[in-house]
């Protein structure tokens, strides 16, 4: 996978951030364009096209959501499936209740409900932890696809959430 | 990009919204979503258990204009025919008929999906009920 091997290192999904900072600065002044004035054309335009792949990945490796995803397109998974698999039925029925209490406009309902979608978020992100280190102990397509699960499920909260927030200050 | 008049026509004059008592042994309840966009889509079915006819059909969808018009459309479709006929109705026939651009397919899907979810609940709730009638 590109942008792990651009940061010399192994396809992970726990990563430690503060290595990945400093793999990035590191890897940033080895391909500095100013080491390369005085190189062959084709040698500076190497060093700029991967530069533009280093701050790709370093940008997309540091944030752990946009991490798994990048493992999971590249392990042939497909991100962008719009179906309700993976999503356990309790998780709709609550998100059309919440639904109907923003369109009604209920205000403590709304207040709990957001309170309750941040928890569950919080538990989602631990449970995600859990897995990214399983999935390195032992890269099985499996907890990958309980990865994806746990990534649906999030991005429904994350949109509800910005519901709520949008609903409360208005 | 602009919609159809017939996704405008059902988004501004939605047919058949509401809701009907899960509870009710002849009402099957499909509710399906998008992780992706955030849509959540219920579609309710009302069957008259001795001829099987699909008599009444509810949804309540959020979500973007192609979702509300799926839904609505599937429900105009679904009243009437009988819960084996229901199954025929295929997302392609919601995208003919709204003329849904490409972008718009998902929601098509999710509404059949949503038929699927009712019959099969309606199923299972009259499977169970002929058991303890029976």
């Amino acid at each position: 996978m590109q942008y792990f091997d651009v940061l010399g290192l192994a396809p992970r999904l726990a990563l430690d951030l503060k290595d990945l900072e400093k793999r990035f600065y590191a890897k940033s002044r080895e391909l500095h364009p100013d080491r390369f004035v005085r190189a062959p054309h084709a040698e500076q335009q190497r060093a700029l096209e991967l530069s533009a792949l280093l701050n790709d990945a370093y940008r997309t490796l540091r944030e752990p959501i946009a991490r798994a995803e990048y493992v999971l397109k590249n392990s042939g998974f497909d991100i962008g499936e719009q179906r309700s698999k993976d999503v356990p039925p309790e998780l709709l029925e609550e998100v059309f209740e919440l639904n109907m209490a923003l369109e009604e406009a209920d205000q403590p309902q709304i207040e709990a409900a957001g309170v309750r979608f941040d928890k569950l978020r919080a538990e989602i992100d631990q449970e995600l932890a859990t897995r990214f280190g399983q999935w390195d102990q032992a890269a099985e397509t499996g907890t990958l696809a309980q990865i994806r699960g746990l990534l649906n499920r999030r991005r429904y909260i994350e949109n509800l959430l910005r519901d709520v927030n949008v609903h409360l200050s208005n | 990009m602009a919609y159809s008049d017939k996704v405008v026509d059902h988004y501004n004059n939605p047919r058949n919204v509401g809701s009907m008592d899960k509870a009710d042994p002849n009402v099957g309840t499909g509710m399906v979503g998008a992780p992706e966009c955030g849509d959540v889509m219920k579609l309710q079915i009302k069957v008259n258990p001795a001829t099987h006819i699909i008599e009444d059909a509810k949804f309540k969808t959020f979500g973007c204009g192609s979702a509300i018009a799926s839904s609505s459309l599937a429900t105009e479709w679904l009243k009437g025919k009988t819960v084996d006929e229901a199954l025929d109705i295929k997302n392609t026939d919601i995208v003919n008929e709204l003329a849904l651009p490409p972008v718009k397919i998902h929601c098509s899907v999710l509404a059949e999906d949503a038929i699927k979810a009712a019959i099969s609940d309606y199923k299972a709730k009259s499977t169970v009920e002929t058991a303890v009638t029976a």
